[in-house]
């Protein structure tokens, strides 16, 4: 009896498995096509995206401008398409950065231990001290405005996360028997590092990066409306958001267009990050 | 059992969701002027009241506080400005100019503050003296030698002749307040007929009824002045009958009042939208780059399109309703082409392909300050900034709330664009004074013409106003041959009210708004 239940739960757990895999397809195409619009908005976009024609302005959205234009005249559907150049590319370049500095100052922290993990660790709870956008919001404003210092900004109160997992990864790794082994048998730390630590905390770091990228780029964007993200006249999604906000009422196209691609793309991230963690952790 | 709990799951999600809406909707209350002891009450929302427009109190004595002190009823000049911006009897009955040098006024018999006491000559003479020894730009605008107070009669002296001292007199900085009386909390006893007894910087104002006044009985009992910067925060402010009123509604929300629930009261102003450059900027120096500047901006297009034509084009610092503005000057107009052939013969040219001329080793880079709470500014650069590129100019923008302290370094900026009311005390002479002389507290770039100190020389002597409107005339074009200055647009300025708001009304100076007439049915 036993048996016919294992072998049924078995089953349930490799179609689980085959179901994921069918997700993970579908939500990594999505989310390479939101890339490949970012990397080709160039040529995607039927307009100029900077080209002021008061001629065209407030134009409700048409079969020649399908997403309005704004008070200047300017179609929004290009300044959607090169604004996931803005929001977007940032939010990668953002989310590597801060996995690359994260990863490997847990890892080195977490590896050599001691006082070097203390000093790091308590470094990394004064950043996780603060609410984490108000804290953004102080670096930003004072680097002043722009993509580049929004994406530091929010790097410099990211890291501690990536810091904190790759260490318990870490931590949990070099007792384990195949750390020891390879410590006997002479490997310098550099090797033990990147031959058998790396690969084997990769899974969970991984997982916490596919998972921020909606949260960053919301939070990207969000400073970007605050004003102290991308600044004028630069398509990002955030600032169009802002500077269309008055016309909510009026011309609600303006607002709702870069509204509903952060929508989508943070949408797409996020099932994608939860699928990516249902594939590597399907408990 | 799954299922079920997924949709169990799923209703309280929705339930929530609905509860967060109908919250919104049930915090509507139905708009009501009477309070429950039955007073009536007035609620009006400003997007300019706050420190950033240097209107942090009431003290006329301070900055541009003055300018609340007149708008709300709190103080009143001596004498009042007409639609056509001429001298009318407010506070003072009458002035004689006894000779280039002195001055009598009478004050009209029964004018009280609003703390009963009575606003004679000595009282008048008191708010002067102080008016002069406190503001930054009181004492050189008026350069009052001595003031004798003999019962209603007034006799002022100037250190030199100053024809327009009348009209400075009424500028809002010249509301006469009780000084006596101090200013605490930033808020001074005037003459009108609202009584200040609350202020917050940058957030509100209360206002009681001046049950002394005496010019008529005004008819609202409690009023509220709120800050509120913010353009949609203002409009559903108003939709909602928060406010019942409000000044400075962004243009992209006038459709939404343009219906028989409202009403618009409008008057074209002298509020310009300009341009200053400033001198310490090495580009800026360069005489082809003011100029393309001034070619470069489609003053037109800002005013049609972007500002749904609520304005009027700009030529010099003066709208035509005066003699001496509108089209008595000329300037360049808005042509993109011969702004490249200029900037093209003064060197600079594109040679990286990019879109930005260089000379020399440097790109033409201006950063360019403005500022948010006049909701024109943004919409001017960003236009700007647009048209501009074209040429082949990179304009950085920093549109901040605090602009003072960057337009106050040297090296800060190289543009900067603002608002100011060139003719607001009916005379061209302010707006030099303020803006474009040496010594002028407000001429923030280091502009510097020997041409315009002379003809502001022979203007502080001229009393003819006729003369002086032609010397106008020669001030402005010498601003605009040089292009110190780009005058975009002037300001249609526009009240929206709910319909039922009465006695509420614009007027060409900008500054006066509360009066006794005020009244909600």
């Amino acid at each position: 009896m036993s048996s016919v239940n294992r072998q049924v739960s078995v089953r349930q757990l490799k179609v689980k498995k085959c179901n994921t895999k069918c997700r993970l397809i579908v939500f990594a195409t999505l989310a390479i096509c939101l890339v490949a619009v970012a990397v080709f908005a160039d040529r995607l976009c039927p307009y100029d995206p900077y080209a002021q024609d008061l001629s065209l302005s407030y134009q409700a959205p048409s079969a020649a401008h399908i997403m309005g234009t704004d008070a200047y005249g300017r179609d929004m559907f290009s300044r959607v398409i090169v604004g996931a150049r803005a929001s977007i590319l940032s939010t990668l370049a953002l989310v590597c950065i801060i996995t690359l500095v994260g990863t490997a100052v847990g890892t080195i922290s977490g590896f050599i231990g001691g006082k070097v993990d203390a000093i790091v660790m308590r470094v990394s709870d004064f950043f996780l001290a603060f609410p984490g956008l108000v804290f953004a919001l102080a670096v930003a404003a004072l680097l002043g405005g722009g993509v580049l210092n929004a994406i530091i900004a929010l790097a410099v109160i990211s890291w501690p996360k990536y810091a904190r997992v790759a260490r318990s990864q870490t931590l949990s790794v070099k007792v384990s028997s195949f750390v020891q082994a390879a410590v006997l048998a002479g490997d310098n730390p550099p090797q033990i590092i990147f031959r058998h630590i790396l690969p084997n905390i990769f899974g969970p770091i991984l997982v916490t990066a596919m998972l921020d990228i909606g949260t960053m780029t919301m939070e990207l964007a969000g400073l970007s409306f605050l004003g102290l993200g991308a600044q004028p006249p630069i398509a990002e999604w955030g600032s169009m958001m802002s500077s269309g906000r008055s016309m909510l009422q009026t011309y609600p196209w303006v607002v709702l267009s870069p509204g509903i691609a952060i929508f989508i793309s943070v949408v797409i991230f996020n099932l994608l990050g939860d699928t990516v963690r249902d594939y590597l952790d399907p408990k | 059992m799954k299922g079920i709990k997924k949709a169990v799951a799923f209703a309280m999600a929705m339930a929530l969701t609905l509860g967060a809406f109908t919250g919104c909707s049930g915090s509507k209350k139905e708009p009501t002027n009477a309070s429950d002891d039955g007073k009536k009450t007035f609620t009006f929302g400003d997007t300019t009241f706050n420190a950033e427009n240097e209107e942090a109190t009431i003290d006329p004595h301070e900055a541009y506080c003055g300018w609340a002190c007149i708008r709300y009823g709190v103080g009143e000049t001596l004498f009042k400005f007409n639609d056509n911006m001429e001298l009318e009897p407010w506070v003072a009955e009458s002035y004689e100019n006894i000779d280039d040098l002195t001055w009598k006024v009478v004050i009209k018999d029964g004018v009280t503050f609003s703390n009963g006491k009575a606003c004679d000559a000595a009282a008048v003479k008191a708010c002067i003296e102080d008016l002069v020894a406190v503001h930054e730009r009181a004492a050189a605008d008026l350069a009052i030698d001595s003031i004798e107070a003999d019962g209603l009669t007034l006799t002022i002296k100037t250190q030199e002749p100053k024809p327009t001292l009348m009209n400075y007199l009424c500028d809002p900085y010249g509301c006469i307040i009780d000084v006596e009386s101090g200013n605490a909390d930033g808020i001074v006893v005037g003459t009108g007929p609202y009584v200040a007894t609350e202020l917050v910087t940058s957030d509100h104002l209360k206002l009681v009824k001046n049950d002394n006044y005496w010019n008529g009985q005004p008819k609202i009992d409690e009023i509220t002045v709120l800050t509120i910067t913010d353009g949609d925060t203002l409009a559903l402010a108003l939709q909602n009958g928060d406010i019942d009123a409000a000044y400075g509604m962004a243009y992209a929300n006038y459709p939404i009042f343009e219906n028989d629930d409202y009403v618009f009261t409008g008057t074209p102003t002298s509020r310009a939208f300009y341009c200053q450059m400033n001198y310490n900027s090495k580009i800026i120096q360069d005489d082809a780059v003011r100029k393309a500047l001034a070619m470069g901006i489609d003053k037109e297009g800002f005013v049609n399109t972007l500002l749904k034509g609520y304005g009027a084009v700009g030529v010099g610092a003066f709208p035509d309703n005066f003699s001496f503005g509108g089209d008595a000057v000329s300037t360049v107009g808005y042509d993109p082409e011969a702004a490249k052939t200029v900037l093209e013969e003064a060197g600079w040219k594109d040679t990286d392909g990019d879109g930005i001329r260089e000379k020399g080793g440097k790109t033409l880079t201006l950063k360019w300050v403005s500022y948010p709470s006049r909701q024109e500014l943004p919409l001017l650069c960003e236009s700007a900034q647009a048209t501009l590129k074209d040429i082949g100019f990179d304009i950085q923008l920093n549109i901040t709330a605090d602009h003072g302290t960057i337009v106050s370094e040297k090296d800060g900026w190289d543009v900067y664009a603002a608002a100011f009311v060139t003719a607001s005390i009916g005379d061209p002479m302010y707006f030099f004074t303020t803006n474009c002389l040496d010594d002028s507290p407000k001429n923030r770039g280091g502009y510097h013409s020997d041409e315009l100190q002379k003809l502001a020389e022979e203007m502080n002597v001229t009393f003819d106003p006729e003369k002086r409107g032609e010397l106008a005339i020669q001030m402005q074009q010498q601003l605009l041959d040089d292009n110190s200055f780009i005058f975009c647009s002037f300001l249609r300025m526009s009240m929206i009210t709910k319909a039922n708001v009465t006695g509420l009304k614009a007027h060409p100076s900008d500054y006066y708004e509360f009066t006794a007439d005020l009244d909600i049915q």
